[in-house]
């Protein structure tokens, strides 16, 4: 088979080779329907990543889910926010939010329930536009998608975030505490709305998320089962604020949002991007052949490559991303490629022979080896891709792949046939009068001539350019920020940028990601260190005043400690157990008597009571040894109080001694010393001081832990109003006191005592959202203004650092979840996976060029060009700040497959003409006509059909747009400076030739 | 719990007998007075010791034991003592409520590691008692006159009712249904339903002892439907008729527990 077999046949039988076209477009065109859209960035990632199934693991764990966040800002009104109107608004769209149902009929309705005569409000969220619903139609999108499969609401409705069902602690009346709901009812009067105020800023796990420190914003944060689903619920939030005025604005994002809609505007893009390139280079193929009926034939090339490719990805059953969806856009001008040249040499050819068959095997063969390995090399380039750890980005590369090689396919095939059916000799007859821009003589030509003529004697000027350039790139490539953030894949003008900005800069940031603790050895005993500790304790507290029960006591504690010193927590737990029973036993010999004393006076009755009857009442009382009521009645001395005052003062005495219970001591140690992890104190003093640690970062807004909650209701629970009329300093001594206790608490026992109030708050578990409910693990929220992964980073290291400076009182495990830190991840398996494609890519490309001309140095030659290309592009890239992001980390594999094109078509001709002439000057002058022409037509053909992207109003599609015209004018002139400077430098080598200026204009030699 | 805290009269079995036979005839509204009788006052007084497990959705437990107390002072007020006994961190914990029928309750809270005694306004009772899936109002129960009451089915062992809410914005189900036995009057299983008709919350009696004559749920379990979790409760040394004095229901017998609790 040589290399017009293909060629040949289609020749021979060219409606054969237009009906399988057909064929196959149809086929792959029936798998079309099957699409399903996949706009979730996390997918960027394999699904058995560590990250992944740990983030999943920390969501389940905690109770976790995606939340669409709606902010409300009223920067009008005098008391911002809490004004009683926008109150009211929020806590009636809160409650529309809860009583979302879906009717028999499968329309989302609001269920009335507040008062019993309204009715139940259906809604219709579908938009009124008819492009709107042909474009919601094509994809499969319906806005009244707000219901699981059993028809339950998407939203968590126990779950939701909002002032008016988010608990609250507050003082009461008596010095009662109360338990209630921030917004327990909408305000009435401005006081009301200001109590509403005080109260959530006076609660550090609200002021900065739930309301804004500013006082003119607060956030709802609705979690919904599924983050598919955040783009409906913003729609339908939407839906129920339209009436709002316009001080009330209300905006709405978070990362789920953020993705969902871009999956949605992306879907738009595709539709109106992919036609328009497709336009564009049908107009300048037009603009260059001026024959219609010529340049069908590539359109139709592009096309059928696109829906085979298409079809093929959908067929397999992959799912379109954002990476995928890029496809067409990517092939389209590709694939017109091969064809471009075929035609632009059929065109100054066909005068010539005069004969279309003639003319095609002429063109094709003698353009076939540059055209399979232009395809092979973009091939190789865009199936390196496959290298990368991140599977959207592998299945694209693979699929372009596909596609580039069927256009080549298509190339040698179907541009034949249609030329031998569609294209009468007569409509060529006219071909050689015809006169276009860039046909020789024209401007293109005229540009390119002088090109050549700089290029091939000035190349010492230009090969010190080079060198200039790339060095200032590689400068430039040092200076690259790698960086991406799902928001910023829209325009600064886009609704979700704003509102983005918006929020953040009232609140503490809507960029969430979740810092795990948990102990690196978990349920390790210490039991040795442990029962050291309680014999020093035991000794302190009962050794003057119980000599011989302390001696048996730690001679228990030491024989527990031999028998289970070395092992887990579970049997430390049996050792007090042990404990237990010597210490009862101890107290019943010592304090038997005097709590059966404590317990008689506690029941006296107060009415009338004086020491005498207090005598005479214990005096017949049971198991009180006499000693002990004597000693009472000695300390109680001559005292005349009485009732309650002389209970009191008589349990005061037995108290003293009924403290020294050896029972207690064992529960209070064993609560101290058994506690978890995150009811020891001084764990949770240094997770407050790791949050006091990350508030000193600037872009950490907020971080919400347990620690917040539990030194709240210590707070609160032992705050004392000060009684009226004190002084000043009277009432600052109370206010410090009452500070003091915004503390964590004292000890373990308390600090679980706090927990089990926190535990019974109306909304029941919110507290298991920050640690486990065994409380050995927590979770602490951080939240961050911006959704930069270089942001994200920085905290993870600060964080790092500070594990690593100020250990923990017991070594943790530190670990990172939530959208904004999986971003992170596979934005860096993202640069290192690209690096690695591309070396490969390069060193691939490299061998093929090497085996095409059957000399490595033709190979190295190949490379130059396209090397400094990628070197400046990068460079570029590093200069002017632009972030090193998805699409841009994409480009440098397109780079590669493309721009060697250039290169190898320039090296094939150039060899041919010099091999023709006899001599690289000679041959270098009719380089720089009809085949530097041909490549130049290729390169703006391909940048022009890039720029239709630089319209689309999402931010990747712009960058490619962008990037991939200036690739292809920078490979353009680096292949046509640089290749014939190095031609002309080593022509010995290259054509076995002498340098014609080696010996008399270089004098140095 | 709620059923230690059950009552009736002395004659109990007698009159569980007379009223199995005059069921027919009752009233929706009676037969929750009834119900409400054998659930919550049984006995003069009662106390019992209680082990709580709650489960929570990825099947982690957590245990507490506390022994609670109950008197009933007339007129269908009544006091109760929770004391805690494990685990280790919230021993000698206490809290105490005045139940006020048609009246805001009164609760006390005694933390011992905070030396804490603090009352604890009146506010919401359907929330959570001390983090399990019962509610406070299912431990002293909840106001006849709040719901309207529905016979809706009357099978062999059980009368099946509707209650729907009066004032369905100061509670979080829109309507429950109640499963009482015919023989017993004590309430059998309970759910309760969402306003968009979705069953959420289930409390179940698993287990009927009769102690001292009394009809007594020993284990009975209370289910979150939406966080999948559940709290299972198991009654020990369960009696009725203790003489318990009235004083002990006192914000000093926080700080000092009565000796009832212990022993």
């Amino acid at each position: 088979m040589n290399r017009l077999t293909l060629t040949s046949f289609s020749l021979r039988h060219p409606w054969l080779v237009v009906l399988l076209t057909l064929l196959a477009s149809i086929v792959f065109l029936l798998q079309f329907p099957k699409v399903n859209f996949d706009n979730d960035p996390e997918n960027m990632l394999d699904k058995n990543e560590h990250v992944r199934l740990f983030h999943h693991e920390v969501k389940e764990k905690y109770a976790l889910y995606d939340f669409v966040i709606v902010g409300i800002v009223n920067e009008d009104h005098p008391d911002g926010i809490f004004n009683v109107d926008t109150l009211g608004r929020i806590d009636r769209l809160t409650r529309q939010l809860l009583y979302l149902y879906r009717t028999d009929q499968g329309e989302p309705a609001i269920r009335a329930v507040a008062d019993a005569g309204s009715r139940d409000q259906i809604l219709d969220l579908r938009p009124q536009g008819s492009w709107q619903r042909l474009l919601n139609t094509a994809f499969n999108h319906d806005p009244n998608r707000l219901f699981d499969e059993n028809g339950q609401s998407v939203i968590i409705g126990q779950e939701l975030i909002a002032p008016s069902v988010v608990d609250n602690l507050k003082q009461a009346k008596l010095g009662a505490l109360k338990l209630e709901y921030l917004m327990e009812e909408p305000p009435r009067t401005r006081d009301e709305a200001l109590v509403i105020r005080d109260d959530a800023m006076g609660n550090p796990l609200y002021a900065g998320t739930l309301v804004a420190e500013d006082e003119k914003a607060i956030c709802l944060y609705i979690p919904i089962v599924d983050k598919t689903y955040s783009y409906t619920v913003a729609n339908l939030v939407r839906h129920l604020t339209r009436d709002w005025p316009v001080a009330d604005q209300v905006h709405i994002t978070g990362l789920p949002v953020a993705e969902d809609t871009f999956g949605i505007e992306m879907l738009v893009q595709m539709a109106t991007s992919a036609p328009l390139a497709g336009l564009a280079i049908f107009l300048l193929l037009f603009f260059f052949f001026r024959k219609l009926t010529l340049i069908i034939a590539p359109m139709v090339v592009a096309v059928v490559s696109v829906i085979c490719t298409m079809g093929l990805l959908i067929g397999l059953g992959f799912d379109v991303h954002i990476m995928s969806s890029m496809i067409a856009i990517f092939l389209m001008p590709i694939a017109v490629a091969d064809s471009v040249h075929i035609l632009s040499e059929f065109y100054d050819t066909y005068p010539r022979f005069r004969d279309r068959a003639e003319t095609l095997r002429h063109v094709i063969g003698h353009l076939f080896r540059p055209m399979l390995f232009t395809s092979l090399t973009t091939m190789a380039g865009f199936a390196s891709l496959a290298t990368t750890p991140i599977p959207p980005v592998q299945v694209f590369g693979l699929h372009v792949a596909f596609g580039v090689g069927l256009a080549w396919l298509l190339s040698i095939t179907l541009i034949p046939a249609y030329v031998m059916l569609a294209v009468p000799d007569r409509r060529l007859a006219s071909l050689t009068a015809t006169a276009t821009a860039d046909a020789p003589g024209g401007a293109l030509d005229h540009f390119l001539t002088r090109v050549g003529a700089f290029s091939t004697r000035r190349y010492r000027p230009i090969l010190l350019a080079v060198c200039l350039l790339v060095a200032t790139a590689v400068y430039g490539i040092s200076q690259i920020k790698v960086n991406d953030n799902p928001v910023k894949w829209f325009m600064p003008s886009h609704e979700i940028r704003i509102a983005d900005e918006i929020l953040n800069r009232h609140f503490g940031g809507t960029y969430t990601a979740y810092l795990t603790l948990e102990a690196t050895r978990p349920g390790q005993c210490n039991c040795v260190e442990k029962a050291e500790i309680l014999a020093a304790e035991t000794e302190a507290r009962f050794g003057s005043l119980y000599p011989e029960a302390t001696v048996r006591f730690l001679e228990e504690i030491a024989e527990l400690r031999q028998r289970y010193g070395t092992v887990s927590a579970a049997d430390a737990h049996r050792a007090f157990v042990a404990l237990i029973t010597v210490a009862e036993e101890i107290d019943e010999e010592n304090l038997t008597s005097w709590q059966n004393l404590a317990d008689a006076v506690n029941y006296l009755d107060p009415e009338g009571l004086d020491l005498a009857r207090l005598e005479a009442e214990l005096g017949s009382s049971e198991g009180i040894r006499p000693a002990d009521r004597q000693s009472l009645l000695a300390q109680l001395g001559d005292r005349r109080a009485t009732g309650l005052d002389l209970i009191d003062a008589a349990l005061e005495v037995t108290d003293r001694y009924t403290a020294s219970s050896f029972t207690d001591f064992v529960y209070e140690m064993e609560a101290e010393m058994t506690a978890p992890l995150f009811k020891q104190p001084q764990m949770l003093r240094y997770l407050a001081g790791l949050q006091a640690a990350l508030a000193a970062e600037p872009v950490v807004g907020k971080s919400s832990s347990v620690v917040d909650a539990l030194r709240k209701a210590n707070f609160e629970l032992n705050f004392l109003a000060p009684p009226a009329g004190l002084g000043d300093a009277e009432l600052a001594a109370y206010r410090e006191r009452n500070r003091s206790f915004f503390a964590v608490p004292e000890s373990a026992a308390a600090a679980g005592q706090v927990y089990v109030q926190l535990e019974g708050m109306k909304k029941k578990d919110s507290l298991f959202h920050m640690v486990t409910r065994d409380y050995q693990e927590a979770n602490l929220w951080v939240q961050l203004t911006s959704g930069d992964n270089q942001d994200m980073e920085q905290v993870v290291g600060l964080v790092e650092s500070y594990l690593a400076e100020n250990p923990p009182p017991t070594p943790l495990k530190a670990e990172w979840a939530g959208l904004t830190y999986l971003n992170v991840v596979w934005q860096d398996k993202m640069v290192r996976g690209m690096i690695g494609s591309l070396a490969g890519s390069f060193v691939v490309v490299l061998i093929m060029m090497s085996l095409l001309f059957r000399s490595p140095l033709y190979g190295v030659f190949a490379m130059i060009p396209l090397s400094v290309t990628i070197t400046l592009i990068y460079g570029i890239i590093g200069l002017v700040g632009k972030d090193y992001d998805m699409p841009v980390a994409v480009l440098s594999a397109l780079t590669l497959g493309l721009s060697v094109d250039f290169a190898i078509h320039f090296l094939q001709r150039a060899r041919e003409l010099q091999r023709e002439f006899g001599s690289w000057p000679e041959a270098a002058l009719r380089m720089f006509r009809e085949p530097a022409l041909a490549i130049s037509r290729n390169a703006i053909i391909i940048a022009v059909g890039f720029t239709p992207l630089l319209l689309a109003p999402l931010v990747p599609y712009r960058t490619v747009g962008f990037f991939l015209a200036t690739i292809m004018a920078v490979s353009w002139l680096a292949t046509l400076f640089i290749l014939p400077t190095l031609l002309t430098v080593f022509q010995k080598a290259a054509f076995g030739e002498r340098r014609p200026h080696e010996t008399s204009s270089d004098p140095s030699h | 719990m709620r059923l230690i805290l059950t009552t009736a009269l002395t004659t109990a079995l007698i009159m569980l007998s007379l009223l199995a036979v005059a069921a027919a005839e009752l009233s929706a509204d009676q037969i929750v007075e009834r119900a409400n009788q054998a659930a919550y006052y049984a006995g003069q007084d009662g106390r019992a010791e209680v082990h709580m497990t709650i489960r929570d959705a990825q099947g982690g437990t957590r245990q507490r034991a506390f022994t609670i107390l109950r008197l009933n002072t007339g007129d269908g007020d009544q006091k109760f003592y929770v004391y805690f006994t494990e685990p280790a961190d919230v021993r000698k914990m206490a809290y105490l409520v005045w139940k006020n029928v048609g009246g805001e309750d009164d609760r006390w809270l005694w933390l011992p590691a905070l030396n804490l005694n603090k009352r604890i306004a009146p506010g919401d009772k359907r929330t959570s008692f001390v983090g399990s899936d019962f509610f406070y109002e299912d431990v002293s129960g909840r106001g006849l006159e709040e719901d309207g009451h529905e016979l809706v089915e009357t099978t062999d062992r059980h009368f099946l009712l509707k209650h729907t809410p009066k004032n369905p914005s100061a509670v979080e189900f829109a309507w429950f249904q109640t499963w009482i036995d015919r023989q017993t009057f004590l309430p059998m299983r309970a759910e309760y339903y969402d306003a968009g008709g979705n069953r959420y919350r289930e409390v179940e009696a698993l287990k009927v002892e009769t102690v001292q004559g009394y009809p007594t749920v020993t284990v009975s379990e209370a289910r979150d439907l939406r966080a999948g979790s559940s709290t299972r409760n198991a009654f020990s040394n369960v009696s009725y008729e203790i003489g318990l004095q009235e004083q002990i229901f006192t914000e000093r017998f926080l700080r000092r527990p009565p000796r009832e609790v212990s022993r």
